[in-house]
């Protein structure tokens, strides 16, 4: 007892233990590395939980298939076709526009599958952990994305669903966080953590859960307010999103922002411009430095953190395009 | 024992210096929040802008009480050495949180900072009430009394 009486001895004893523990919180954030899982490369492992539900799978994926060949077959080629910013084959068709809105370039890859199963997600370093990132254009090449765009970067969060591929890795939910499925006809819907669970959306057919948020289009409405923000953003900054305009047809979007060329964007401008481009559904993902496009090997867009340098930030997962 | 009247001014000097020094304090975390504000693109946390608040309202504002109002009832060394640990934890916690928050993550690790720098103030405050209580049944109002904790 007599030890917390004396002045100097405690306070620098404490001023040791406080600094020592927030250095250890600082690590334990942002660098401490901590493998849970590694992921399935090929994603034809992938799978949905019971046997079941995998049969039920198959069949509505076979008839998803057939129903986006039919309608729009003509966005395929029978070769692949590469150009600056298109690519075609058989069952891939993208585009890539550069548009400019609000003193800001916005890169919209308009993106038709012939089936969902080109439409996946990646982990960083092919590994679902903590602390786990690299680069959205390393993580393409390592999985010979033609298209990708980052993701909801879950390894900043420790609550929120984390379900890719087919694969349920993290259930603990976060109430009100709103999340998108993707479902295994293609289709995306926006649901509520505290209102159904990660294992009830893998036992629906859920093949990706993305949580970051919020929704920006619903039913082809914007849904966010003018002043709404992710967390504690108040500004325009960079941005990722991603849309379902109608079957197997989809919206990848990233926009610039932070530098002189690009101011950067609201959510209530992306959505009103994604809604403008026909989104029937779109989704608002990790933004900021995180923001990056990835197509044909190269990164598309100027990617920043600081607005001075151009460099893209590692992140923890991506959305992609590939076979 | 008696508390003679240099003991009370010595007391009183001591108590300004804390005041003093925990506002300096404040007026650091006020500009290590705006700078740090500044430099975060307009994001912003409610923990960085207003860490400044726990050592101005812990430690400028009772300590500047006591001074002006020259309490006699001096907090001992036991329960200073705990009160200001609880709010150093509190004010480094709600940087730490501000810091998470610009960032966009979170961990849980940071309650560590909530649950003992709250307990360390509350048993401060504490031990002073117990003081108060101990002093006021123990000895004549009038009487500078103090005691050893």
């Amino acid at each position: 007892m007599g030890f917390f009486r004396k002045k100097y001895a405690w306070a620098f004893f404490y001023t040791i233990l406080l600094t020592s523990f927030t250095l250890y919180a600082v690590l334990d954030t942002f660098v401490i590395t901590r493998v849970y899982a590694l992921a399935e490369s090929d994603e034809s492992d992938s799978n949905v939980s019971s046997s079941a539900e995998e049969s039920d799978t198959q069949n509505d994926s076979d008839t998803a298939k057939k129903s986006s060949e039919q309608d729009s077959n003509s966005q395929f080629t029978e070769a692949e076709v590469v150009t600056e910013s298109t690519y075609s084959d058989q069952n891939i068709s993208i585009t890539i526009t550069e548009y400019r809105e609000y003193d800001t370039s916005i890169y919209v890859a308009d993106v038709y599958v012939s089936s969902v199963e080109y439409l996946q997600t990646a982990f960083a370093q092919s590994s679902y952990g903590r602390n786990i990132t690299e680069s959205t254009s390393a993580i393409a090449e390592t999985y010979n994305a033609i298209l990708a765009i980052n993701g909801d970067n879950y390894g900043s969060q420790r609550k929120g669903y984390v379900l890719k591929n087919g694969e349920l890795y993290q259930e603990t939910s976060s109430t009100d966080q709103e999340d998108l499925v993707i479902w295994e006809d293609g289709s995306f819907e926006i649901i509520t953590e505290g209102e159904v669970t990660a294992r009830e959306l893998l036992e629906n057919g859920a093949l990706q859960v993305l949580s970051f948020g919020p929704a920006l289009v619903m039913n082809g409405s914007v849904s966010v307010s003018e002043s709404e923000e992710v967390g504690k953003a108040k500004a325009s900054n960079p941005r990722t999103a991603i849309a379902v305009v109608d079957d197997l047809h989809y919206l990848f979007v990233v926009s610039d922002g932070r530098t002189d060329e690009s101011e950067g964007l609201t959510l209530y401008q992306l959505a009103g411009f994604m809604q403008s481009l026909g989104a029937d559904t779109a989704y608002n993902l990790d933004g900021g430095g995180s923001s990056t496009m990835y197509f044909n090997g190269q990164v598309i867009n100027n990617p920043t953190s600081n607005g001075n340098t151009i460099k893209e930030r590692s992140v923890s997962d991506i959305v992609y395009i590939g076979s | 024992m008696t508390l003679y009247i240099s003991d009370l001014n010595l007391k009183k000097k001591h108590i300004e210096k804390t005041g003093f020094t925990y506002l300096l304090i404040s007026l650091f975390c006020v500009l290590f929040g705006a700078v740090y504000e500044y430099y975060s693109h307009e994001v912003y946390s409610g923990y960085m802008i207003y860490a400044f608040v726990f050592p101005l309202a812990g430690g400028v504002l009772p300590f500047t009480v006591m001074s002006f109002y020259g309490c006699r009832r001096i907090p001992g060394r036991l329960t200073l050495n705990l009160y200001n640990a609880g709010i150093a934890t509190l004010t480094v916690g709600s940087i730490m949180k501000g810091v998470m928050e610009i960032y966009g993550t979170t961990n849980d690790i940071l309650q560590i900072y909530w649950i003992v720098g709250f307990g360390f103030v509350g048993i401060g405050l504490l031990l002073y009430a117990i003081r108060l209580l101990t002093d006021r049944k123990s000895a004549p109002p009038k009487d500078l009394k103090t005691g050893p904790s």
